[in-house]
């Protein structure tokens, strides 16, 4: 290795060294403030090593009762997610293992199911699994739209086709505050129909829906996933767009030829290809829900996400510790954390061009 | 196993371009017919209205004795070869091949039985695991032939399935293609705009140019007696040799003008072109075949006022033949191929290519004759294009 090389290379980690720096710094003193006791925290110097460390912040974030030793918590966590790992795991390798990542999912949701049953939780909880609630339905709905209007945009060449994706685009380009009000006023008048027409009053006895109480669309999940859906939906179907103009037309008419219907050719060819595709959007989609606060804040009062809630916790109106601060955003980052980490070479392989060419 | 019949088929697209006049075109059952033309002129989306992926706007199309006109492309019993292949990417070449069967709800045992018959016949059991990404340009084409033999279709089609091999690979594959066709013996339709490949593998080659058959013969007759001026120029490589001249007579002694220079014909020309007679002192298109002209220093006996006089512009030794090219002070004439290049310089001079025997030992700007094999010209009508016989 030359002298120049050896200085670019210097020079290229330094730079990536000072980024990482950058962007994990804090959190990592978020993560080491969650364990501290409030003394360390508290004092005037910093105490970066040698502390003694608590789950005390994590136990009165998520738990009403405060002496529970967390130990157990971890390891319930732990087991849960041992399972679900094993479950995807043998889904990658087996030849047909979709059953497994429903295992998988099942094993999670069984989990978060139980876990009020066992500890005592705080409202918090709840908050996780609305954030849950509202990601999931938002990704499937966004992804199912996103898809067939991708497809059909980019296989439909006729002007009508160029005005929508013109108008999908400017209705992006406006800013996300703008769109607030007008849903706000939207489901309060929805509601108010519902409510003179009587229907807020029906009782569902066959459907019981369990977190609603009336039939009404401000304050549920419903509002918030309808509203994410929409600002969401530009981009799914601009994303999927371009994903399906680089499937060549030739191999649905091929499968067309071979004998399968345009569903089948859709379902059994192009999906497949699109994984790659499908993963990276439904990635990008799932930050945008799991993240979203405006809305939530506005269109649903007291139906929290956490991000609502962790703000509520720094807002000043709260008698809450910066401890306890700390321990929510760290309990809010991890699962999108892993996330991530797990389906990276995914997103990876469908941002990166022509992954489906040859 | 079936005939396919195109009777009268049109297609006009809702921009209002009419791609395809009155096609009409018979493929007998087991028969290998080459649809040829030059890039835009219809052909494949003939070939794609056979698959049903394009409306057919008027006519009627016919796979046996059931006319699919209004068929899904999926019920009409006919396979069909892409240009570029378009292979399943996340599926296997079994899982390709087998496709077909698998939609078709075949027992697996039978299906994957199938699937290495396929495989045998294409050599490709080694390849059967493998991802068609991995595979060379070769190896993806016998895979969208085994996807399509399979299925043991009524009819094959093939849209350009060899253009974007390497030249090599062509050859081979273009042997093997139509081997495989022979021993299947399906009907196929194949589209190229290759004409070596419509020569090479067609029982019958269909000549087509913006839109209209020009002309459906077998190759040899094709070759020897095309119907116009666009089917003379685009079959054969180098292509023909097109001038303006004008057909004279003098009393039994009939010749034709190029320019400043005459050529007798012989009367047996005459006598083999009934029709032609009756064009004394017009001019019209004649036409003869690089392979008709020899440098006379090497066929010394050819008659004197048979020859062309002129100077070498440019020698292309090719080993087994020598390429002469040179002018002669008459008319070029177009043939109408949009993919030929454009004729270099004057079209007052007509370019000339002669395909010599290696024997000869002109060079470039030497002062040659060249021995015309008269009996060899064709004659077409000038406004027409028609051939003169």
């Amino acid at each position: 290795m030359n002298e120049q090389t050896l200085r670019s290379r210097i020079g290229v980690h330094g730079t990536l060294l000072i980024l990482v720096v950058w962007s994990v710094v804090p959190f990592l003193w978020a993560f080491q403030t969650s364990i501290k006791f409030t003394r360390d925290v508290a004092s005037k110097t910093p105490v970066l090593w040698g502390y003694e460390t608590t789950a005390s912040a994590y136990n009165s974030f998520w738990m009403k009762d405060d002496d529970i030793q967390m130990w157990n918590v971890a390891a319930y966590i732990a087991v849960i997610a041992a399972v679900a790992a094993f479950f995807g795991w043998s889904g990658r390798r087996l030849e047909n293992g979709r059953a497994f990542f429903f295992a998988a999912a099942g094993v999670i949701a069984l989990g978060l199911w139980q876990f009020p049953n066992i500890w005592r939780a705080e409202d918090e909880y709840d908050f996780l699994i609305n954030s849950i609630i509202v990601t999931v339905l938002t990704m499937l709905i966004s992804l199912s739209i996103g898809l067939l209007a991708g497809y059909g945009l980019a296989r439909y060449t006729g002007i009508s086709g160029a005005v929508i994706l013109i108008i999908a685009l400017g209705f992006r380009a406006l800013p996300r505050s703008a769109f607030v009000l007008p849903y706000f006023f939207g489901a309060t008048r929805i509601d108010q129909w519902l409510e003179d027409r009587g229907i807020a009053e029906w009782d569902f006895p066959l459907i019981d829906v369990p977190f609603i109480d009336e039939f009404g669309v401000l304050d549920s999940k419903i509002a918030i996933v309808m509203a994410l859906v929409a600002v969401n939906q530009p981009f799914t179907i601009w994303m999927f767009r371009s994903f399906f103009m680089d499937v060549p037309k030739e191999i649905e008419e091929a499968a067309m030829m071979d004998g399968a219907t345009r569903i089948q050719a859709f379902r059994k060819v192009i999906i497949p290809i699109m994984w790659p595709a499908i993963i990276a959007t439904g990635l990008f989609t799932l930050l945008l829900a799991y993240n979203e606060y405006l809305f939530v804040r506005v269109l649903a009062p007291t139906e929290w996400t956490l991000p609502v809630a962790i703000v509520s916790l720094t807002g000043g109106e709260s008698s809450r510790t910066i401890t306890e601060g700390a321990a929510a955003s760290v309990s809010i980052t991890l699962p999108i954390v892993i996330v991530i980490i797990l389906f990276q070479k995914h997103l990876v392989k469908g941002l990166g061009a022509g992954a489906v060419k040859g | 196993m079936a005939d396919v019949r195109l009777d009268k088929i049109n297609k006009i697209y809702p921009n209002g371009f009419h791609a395809v006049h009155d096609l009409s075109l018979e493929l007998t059952d087991g028969e290998f017919l080459v649809l040829v033309g030059p890039s835009g002129c219809g052909k494949s989306t003939a070939l794609r209205m056979i698959a049903g992926l394009e409306e057919i706007s008027g006519g009627d199309l016919y796979v046996g004795d059931r006319r699919v006109n209004d068929v899904q492309p999926r019920d009409r019993d006919i396979a069909m070869v892409f240009q570029n292949y378009a292979l399943y990417p996340q599926m296997s070449v079994r899982d390709n091949i087998g496709f077909p069967l698998r939609l078709k709800k075949v027992a697996t045992d039978s299906r994957l039985e199938q699937v290495d018959n396929a495989a045998g016949i294409l050599e490709l059991m080694e390849q059967l695991d493998k991802k068609p990404a991995t595979l060379s340009g070769g190896q993806r084409q016998r895979v969208a032939m085994g996807r399509a033999i399979v299925r043991r279709p009524s009819a094959f089609l093939m849209d350009e399935p060899l253009s974007n091999l390497d030249a090599k690979l062509r050859v081979q594959m273009r042997a093997e293609i139509a081997s495989i066709q022979r021993d299947l013996g399906v009907t196929t339709f194949y589209v190229t705009h290759d004409q070596v490949e419509a020569m090479t593998m067609g029982d019958r080659v269909a000549v087509i140019k913006d839109g209209y058959l020009q002309q459906v013969d077998d190759p040899e007759t094709l070759y020897a007696n095309p119907a116009n001026v666009f089917v003379a120029a685009f079959i054969g490589s180098p292509s023909m040799n097109l001038v303006e001249g004008t057909l004279t007579q003098d009393g039994d002694q009939w010749s034709v003008e190029l320019g400043d220079q005459t050529l007798r014909l012989d009367e047996s020309v005459l006598a083999n072109r009934p029709a032609l007679a009756a064009h004394v002192n017009e001019r019209l298109v004649v036409g003869f075949r690089p392979e008709d002209l020899e440098d006379a220093a090497v066929r010394s006996d050819h008659p004197a006022d048979q020859r062309l006089r002129t100077t070498v512009d440019v020698r292309e030794a090719l080993g087994a033949e020598t390429l002469i090219h040179f002018g002669i002070n008459a008319p070029a004439v177009d043939s109408g191929d949009p993919d030929a290049l454009d004729e270099l310089g004057d079209s007052a001079v007509a370019r000339i290519t002669g395909r010599f025997s290696p024997r000869t030992q002109a060079r470039v700007g030497d002062a040659i004759e060249v021995a015309v094999d008269c009996s060899a010209m064709h004659f077409f009508d000038r406004s027409s294009h028609l051939a003169i016989t």
